[in-house]
């Protein structure tokens, strides 16, 4: 990394648009990484994180705006620096995850003594003489971040980068992006994946119709959520989200993955007001959970919708 | 040894006549070892062409309808395979994983069109080698149409990258390379013959389907009226020249359409 500049951003987009003739898209958005950091693009789907992250990964050209790595607007220069991972499981399939990783690493002027460790690390190299065809959809993403992850790349663009793994694939994941960020290296991710974000993430953008509603720091947008609570609510029957919303200290309540999401200062007495609200209504309650926000919550907070419809 | 020649063996690798192949460093070696992986397909892809030419010259037919056909068969085999394989991969994100390496966007047009092209040449020589076997025609003349088999399969290869860069869909590349393919081999002569002067004489002299046309008629023991293998042998270079100039000049284009 010697030959990175350490004043400048590693990433950095001033004003980027990109809108197709349907007018959906992203833009206009300002955004910067800096060694060390890891940038979350989180918004629900059609928000635009796919088609920002794929300018900031060089596939995609912006319509405006000016964007650059290390400090330069050379794409194909960037390319040489970067390692990207689209949501597409993209191989040669009939081949290994040895034989395809020897080709992304060789293209990035990998050293071939560093492949083996990157399958390793990815707990695939047991199963690397495989042709990827025969392995699982989790284990083929497994080897889609070796490739990506293989000889340290000073700046890692990951798209849904959680999506199909298992629960110790995202622990492995967030471990290896925490050590690359502690040794310097930058990451966006652009995911809706609240929890792995709050693993990993030091600065959050929430994106909403393709407009950057709010980017700041992890710790800022949890630290606006102190004293408050998160009510889940499944019922059967008519909605109840017109009555909940009056309820004293309720902030934010929104439809969300087949029931109803509940914002609320936390209060003496706020359970026992939403479950009178909720005997008033003719409505089935299945199930009611509660617990500390997140980065959900935030996201509603600062919405009024749901991150997960 | 440079980082890009190293070659790393393990007891995972495939093996061939019992050595182990090195692992794939470029893009043109992975595409060839995938397709070589896929032996059911590569067994039916080399057949193909037998089941057609072996027909034709153990029946003895005609010269002339048997060029055209072999022709016909060479040009379909060129366009579809490149454009319906490059259409493909923009369809599942692989040519999204390619256009963000630090490779040139001509490279890897030139490597994705190789791979390919070399399965095509191998159903081109093997239709050759029946013939050679079934005619025993002129050496010079077996080498030549040989030479311009290859360039029509990088010309045809070229029109197949060129269609892919306009369409995402593998269906609707069928469609176009159909429209763009019929009129270039009708103006190559294929059906009607080359006549002696006019516009068609010349558009046919800047097509390489004209030429190989002729080269099968004569291995066949066909008379055509303008074949002689040395113009077959400066057309072969010239085709296969402009194919590659044009192949390198489309990878651009291809990695540049965003499925």
């Amino acid at each position: 990394m010697n030959d990175l500049s350490l004043t400048k951003p590693w990433l950095a987009a001033a004003g980027l648009s990109r809108r197709y003739r349907n007018g959906r898209g992203v833009g206009p958005v300002n955004l910067t990484v800096g060694p060390g950091e890891v940038q979350a693009l989180v918004g629900p789907n059609g928000s635009g994180k796919t088609t920002l992250l794929r300018c900031l990964a060089t596939r995609t050209r912006p319509n405006s705006g000016e964007l650059t790595w290390f400090g330069d607007g050379d794409r194909q220069a960037a390319r040489a620096k970067l390692a990207v991972v689209f949501d597409a499981t993209a191989h040669a399939d009939e081949l290994s995850a040895r034989q395809n990783l020897a080709f992304f690493a060789t293209a990035r002027k990998v050293r071939s003594d560093l492949w083996e460790p990157a399958l390793e690390e990815a707990a695939v190299a047991e199963l690397g003489g495989d042709p990827l065809a025969r392995l699982s959809y989790g284990m083929r993403r497994r080897v889609l971040l070796a490739e990506a992850l293989v000889g340290d790349p000073p700046l890692l663009l990951l798209d849904e980068p959680t999506l199909g793994l298992d629960v110790s694939g995202c622990q492995w994941l967030a471990e290896a992006l925490r050590i690359r960020a502690r040794t310097g290296l930058a990451t966006c991710i652009s995911t809706n994946d609240t929890d792995f974000v709050e693993q990993v993430a030091t600065r959050v953008c929430f994106l909403v119709d393709g407009e950057a509603v709010r980017d700041a720091p992890l710790s800022e947008l949890l630290a606006e959520l102190g004293g408050t609570r998160e009510v889940q609510l499944s019922y059967r029957g008519p909605s109840p989200i017109s009555a909940v919303r009056v309820i004293e200290g309720v902030d934010r309540a929104a439809e969300a993955e087949g029931g109803l999401l509940i914002l609320a200062r936390q209060r003496d007495g706020l359970l026992p007001d939403i479950l009178a609200t909720l005997g008033d209504l003719d409505l089935h309650l299945v199930d009611l959970k509660v617990r500390d926000p997140g980065l959900a919550d935030c996201f509603l907070r600062l919405t009024g919708r749901a991150l997960h419809d | 040894m440079t980082e890009r020649s190293q070659v790393v063996m393990d007891r995972s690798q495939p093996r061939m006549a019992g050595l182990a192949l090195p692992r794939p460093t470029q893009l043109w070696q992975l595409e060839l070892r995938g397709t070589l992986a896929r032996r059911r397909a590569l067994v039916i892809k080399l057949a193909f062409p037998l089941v057609l030419v072996i027909p034709l010259v153990t029946t003895g037919a005609p010269p002339f309808f048997a060029g055209m056909l072999l022709t016909v068969l060479i040009a379909m085999v060129g366009t579809v395979g490149t454009g319906v394989t490059i259409t493909r991969a923009r369809g599942s994100g692989w040519l999204d994983r390619l256009a963000v390496l630090p490779l040139p966007a001509w490279r890897v047009g030139l490597e994705l069109f190789f791979a390919g092209w070399l399965v095509d040449a191998l159903q081109a020589t093997l239709v050759l080698v029946v013939i050679a076997i079934a005619e025993r025609p002129d050496p010079a003349t077996l080498a030549t149409t040989w030479l311009l088999a290859l360039s029509a399969l990088s010309f045809s290869g070229a029109i197949g990258l060129g269609i892919a860069a306009l369409t995402d869909h593998a269906g609707e590349a069928m469609v176009y390379l159909s429209v763009v393919l019929a009129p270039l081999l009708f103006l190559s002569g294929l059906f009607t013959g080359v006549p002696a002067g006019g516009l068609r004489y010349w558009v046919a002299q800047i097509l390489p389907f004209s030429y190989l046309d002729e080269g099968f008629q004569l291995l066949l023991g066909g008379n055509p009226p303008y074949g002689d293998p040395l113009s077959f042998l400066i057309a072969a270079i010239i085709f296969l020249s402009v194919s590659l100039v044009a192949t390198a000049a489309l990878g651009r284009a291809i990695l540049a359409r965003t499925a």
